[in-house]
């Protein structure tokens, strides 16, 4: 009997997502991700070792369930309706030092980086996932993982004193 | 002198918690003797901070009902009606968080880059100038430190450098009272904070030459806010809490 996994699931549904429309920037495209991805979860439930990161594990499926849509799509990744996904920026922030117009600054910088970068980005930054999880979801080296993240990083930096 | 090629990747993963001991003992002796150094480093945490707060907004923005449901549907056909009842809302992530937030290793960082604002006349990606390393010079003078004792939030006093205002007060993750504040001298301004330990010390410092309108302080991104955010204060002490910390002797 595998573990149940549906209460956890539902809870990392909101982080899913975000990272879903990281990954495709369509919120259509998206949902699908993230419903075909918890499909794929639940059916190899007893792959999952509990005591180990539960959200590193689904992010590890989607990635896979994204990649495999690529192959098959053979699409370079879809930039459908990238404005909707800038108004996902909702009033309620951890970090309330930063304003809205900070933030939407940085939103925009974020969806211009390639996308290779911004996976990472989300990963580590966003997600607060070490180097080396973010490595094992996406299925690169860790030096890889470094060297996408630094350049991310400083073109963000770049981006947001600019304007 | 350090032998270790400080490549974005090395600043990064020190700014990030990710080196190992000899390195990052390595990188914050290097960081503690240039200021350039630091600054890629201050950059690197500024831009985590910032990563992170566009998308924790991002993700204020509600899962659309239909896709709730269908996942909701799919748990029901896996784990059945035996198991327990999935949540009928996103549970809070709260134990996911607890690695979020600066570790104590950042908060020794960010006192270091403050160190090195001090020392060498860094400040916020701008080589200073001697008029400001003037006023820097004049923060912990005897009568501006007296006046941190006793003088409350948003009020002024005439001091021998010039003029000081105190800004705010915060008890820190550490428990240190620390007060941000304001010093306008004939040579320029200087916005800084110092903690209480058996004095006060200035633990960070940013300033500007007089006419130099370049740093705005108070806006929503700034290092003054990033570094209050990086030791852990909270919101500001008000009146009595406030009036009742200062009372306490330091010693």
């Amino acid at each position: 009997m595998p573990a149940a996994i549906g209460q956890e699931l539902v809870a990392l549904l909101p982080r899913l997502r975000r990272f879903a429309l990281v990954l495709c920037r369509s919120q259509t495209l998206a949902d699908d991700l993230v419903q075909g991805a918890c499909e794929r979860a639940l059916a190899r439930a007893d792959s999952w070792a509990p005591g180990s990161r539960f959200d590193a594990w689904m992010l590890r499926i989607l990635h896979n369930h994204w990649i495999d849509h690529l192959r098959r799509t053979r699409a370079e990744g879809m930039t459908e309706d990238v404005t909707t996904q800038t108004q996902l920026i909702g009033d309620a922030g951890e970090d309330p030092i930063f304003s809205r117009l900070v933030l939407s600054k940085v939103q925009k910088a974020i969806d211009a980086l390639p996308q290779e970068q911004r996976e990472v980005l989300v990963l580590v930054c966003g997600e607060d996932l070490s180097y080396r999880e973010a490595a094992e979801i996406l299925n690169v080296p860790v030096g890889t993982v470094m060297s996408r993240l630094a350049r991310a990083r400083k073109r963000l930096v770049e981006m947001t004193a600019a304007a | 002198m350090s032998q270790l090629h400080l490549s974005d990747e090395i600043l990064m993963a020190f700014a990030d918690g990710e080196l190992d001991e000899p390195v990052a003992t390595a990188v914050a002796r290097a960081m503690a003797e240039d200021p350039g150094v630091a600054r890629r480093i201050l950059d690197f945490q500024q831009s985590r901070r910032l990563t992170r707060s566009a998308f924790s907004s991002a993700l204020a923005a509600d899962v659309p009902p239909e896709l709730h449901a269908a996942v909701l549907a799919r748990i029901e056909a896996y784990e059945g009606k035996g198991n327990r009842a999935p949540a009928a809302g996103p549970r809070s992530v709260v134990a996911e968080r607890s690695r979020w937030g600066y570790p104590s290793t950042a908060i020794a960082l960010a006192a270091s880059v403050a160190a090195v604002s001090l020392g060498l006349g860094y400040f916020a990606g701008r080589q200073m100038d001697t008029e400001v390393s003037g006023v820097i010079a004049q923060l912990e003078n005897p009568d501006i430190r007296a006046g941190l004792s006793r003088v409350g939030s948003g009020q002024e006093l005439q001091v021998a450098a010039g003029r000081m205002r105190v800004i705010s007060t915060y008890r820190v993750a550490d428990g240190s009272l620390c007060r941000e504040f304001r010093l306008h001298a004939a040579s320029g301004t200087a916005e800084a904070v110092a903690c209480r330990r058996q004095d006060w010390i200035v633990t960070f410092a940013l300033a500007k030459a007089a006419g130099d309108a370049g740093y705005v302080p108070s806006s929503g991104d700034d290092p003054m806010a990033a570094y209050l955010q990086g030791i852990g204060a909270g919101e500001p002490l008000v009146d009595g809490a406030e009036a009742e910390a200062l009372a306490e002797t330091s010693s």
